[in-house]
């Protein structure tokens, strides 16, 4: 760098000098920093203030409120917050897990060497470029209660007796939206594993196999741990994509029957745009990034790093 | 590799068996829109149409709003594409090349607007908007939607540019380049791949939006989106199946054409910024 400053002539007001060098950068960055800070840090900073008003149905400009810590103290005590706590819990849980053995477990298939394995990666692809309001509409259907697929195909096998109403009973309804969210959701641990695959130099394997490892032990010694990091980002991109979706649950069951598949996403749309308690809702909103934010740089420890 | 006929044939067998079962919704879906009303409505199902009624698209095209819809869904992407590209493009080149100070702080803020609930910032945004009187209007999405795209375009793209070397521009600034017809010039035709995937994708995240669409344009039937009219199409009581399964492959197809264009780059789309 230095001596290709030093052959360009010095002048007034130069941005190819090495001390203007970071005036650029900055003006480069502004109009990013600029918009970012006008649609998310702005809003962000008015929820958390909502959070502490006691406001129906808010509009900037008007009089602000007296502080209160009001929302905060009824929703610790409310058990409907609660119970949305582990029904996010539970969904997080069970979407992840499914998530990670079928994306897994399909990267794995695929990483062979076959004839057609490009169309294979592709086909097992698919579904991630699915529109989520597109694959409820093919899920709502397969799980209709009357005429759907799985009812009839449950039924038929002997398992139930009668036909499963799906969306309309909390267990089944649950179970519906994590099988709708597995198929949405497991081909970006299928791409992002594949991609941490290919990155495991083959001298591993040779390696492994000249100290006569056999398969399972190549798998336990070599794949697994050389997965880990890319896994541990994975799980938890995954596990925000579900503790923040709404339009999947929203569509599907609208977080009935009985608020059984009320996560704190869809508690808190209910709470803004059903009843209109914005101040109440902020409360939910923001105690939920807490949670996100909090639970993913716990879980990526000094990993973190990598997510970024 | 060397296979046993056994393995091959329980290696092809497992991979049939596993694209038959992801494959499934999306046939079955065809198989809904081109069958009529008598076979959706019977036990046992039918799994394939007696007679495919092809012309269902024809009529929920014409009778219903779908050209509007995706109109409208192309609007606000190609806007909110433009939008959040031309700020990023110049933030990711920055952050690539200057390492600003308090870059690190910023990768630490892009990773928690990553983190925000649509559903948390949707609040807000809707108080914002109702202020200025733009509840309604499609620029609520485009700006809504670029609070998505900002933070993840901005570090792909800056992930892409840390892949181009430098001596490119060093070269072009002892040829007289300033920084700036060098980065315009020489970086920017170099790096068109990376921008066409980056906004292909910035596309596929706008097109995808329902919550944002669902609450700012709710009442205003002339501005809804693809997503925001599909859902509109379940009755209470009655749902006409093969209708919204066609129209759902209206607003499927313009994604999936995407997708095609977009696999080269998925990896590393999805993988910029996870591994360093």
């Amino acid at each position: 760098m230095a001596t290709i400053e030093q052959n360009l002539k010095p002048r007034r007001f130069d941005l190819a000098r090495p001390s203007r060098q970071h005036l650029l950068g900055y003006i480069l960055l502004a109009p990013a920093v600029i918009l970012v800070a006008l649609i998310i840090i702005y809003p962000l900073f008015i929820s958390v203030d909502l959070s502490f008003q006691n406001v129906k149905l808010a509009r900037i400009g008007s009089a602000r409120k007296a502080f209160t810590l009001a929302n905060y103290e009824k929703l610790f005590a409310s058990p409907d917050f609660w119970l949305a706590c582990w029904v996010t819990v539970k969904m997080v849980t069970a979407v992840t897990i499914g998530s990670l053995l079928v994306g897994v477990s399909t990267a794995l298939l695929v990483n062979n060497k076959f004839r057609g394995r490009t169309l294979a990666r592709l086909v097992m692809a698919l579904p991630w470029a699915v529109p989520e309001i597109i694959a409820v509409v093919m899920f709502a259907w397969i799980f209709d209660s009357t005429f759907g697929l799985i009812s009839w195909l449950i039924w038929k096998i002997g398992l139930t007796t009668e036909l499963i109403a799906w969306v309309s009973t909390p267990g089944p309804a649950f179970w519906a939206i994590t099988v709708t969210m597995i198929w949405k959701g497991f081909p970006f641990v299928s791409i992002m594993t594949l991609a941490g695959l290919q990155s495991i130099p083959d001298d591993f394997y040779a390696a492994a196999k000249v100290d006569g490892a056999n398969a399972l032990q190549r798998f336990r010694w070599i794949t697994l741990p050389c997965l880990m990091p890319v896994l541990g980002v994975t799980l938890v991109l995954v596990m925000l994509w579900v503790f923040r979706d709404f339009s999947i649950i929203k569509t599907m069951t609208d977080g009935g029957p009985l608020k059984s598949t009320t996560t704190l996403s869809i508690m808190t749309y209910e709470q803004a745009f059903g009843f209109f308690k914005f101040g109440y809702a902020s409360a939910v909103g923001v105690v939920t990034l807490i949670i996100c934010v909090v639970a993913s740089l716990a879980m990526l420890g000094r990993g973190s790093k990598a997510m970024y | 590799m060397n296979r046993t006929p056994l393995q091959s044939i329980l290696l092809y067998g497992t991979v049939i068996f596993a694209a038959t079962i992801i494959l499934f919704p999306i046939f079955w879906l065809f198989n809904t829109a081109l069958s009529t009303t008598v076979e959706l409505t019977q036990l046992p199902p039918s799994f394939w149409p007696e007679e495919a009624q092809w012309q269902i698209f024809t009529k929920v095209w014409n009778d219903r709003p779908i050209p509007l819809w995706l109109w409208n869904s192309t609007i606000t992407a190609v806007g909110s594409v433009i939008l959040s590209m031309t700020v990023s493009v110049l933030a990711g080149y920055s952050l690539s090349r200057f390492s600003p100070r308090g870059s690190h702080g910023m990768g630490l803020f892009i990773l928690t607007a990553k983190m925000l609930p649509a559903t948390l910032l949707v609040i807000p945004l809707f108080a914002i908007f109702r202020s200025i009187g733009l509840i309604g209007s499609l620029w609520t999405l485009i700006i809504a939607h670029s609070t998505l795209i900002v933070p993840f375009t901005t570090w792909m793209l800056k992930g892409y540019f840390d892949t181009i070397p430098r001596e490119l521009e060093q070269a072009a600034m002892v040829d007289g380049c300033s920084p700036l017809g060098a980065m315009f010039r020489v970086i920017m035709p170099v790096s068109m791949p990376g921008l066409a995937a980056t906004a292909l994708y910035s596309f596929v995240l706008s097109w995808a939006d329902y919550a944002y669409a669902r609450t700012f344009l709710v009442n205003s039937q002339g501005n809804w989106t693809a997503n925001m009219g599909i859902t509109t199409m379940r009755g209470e009581y009655v749902t006409d199946w093969n209708e919204i399964a066609a129209a759902a492959v209206f607003v499927a197809i313009p994604i999936m054409v995407i997708y095609l264009f977009l696999e080269r780059y998925l990896v590393g789309g999805l993988t910029a910024g996870a591994e360093k």
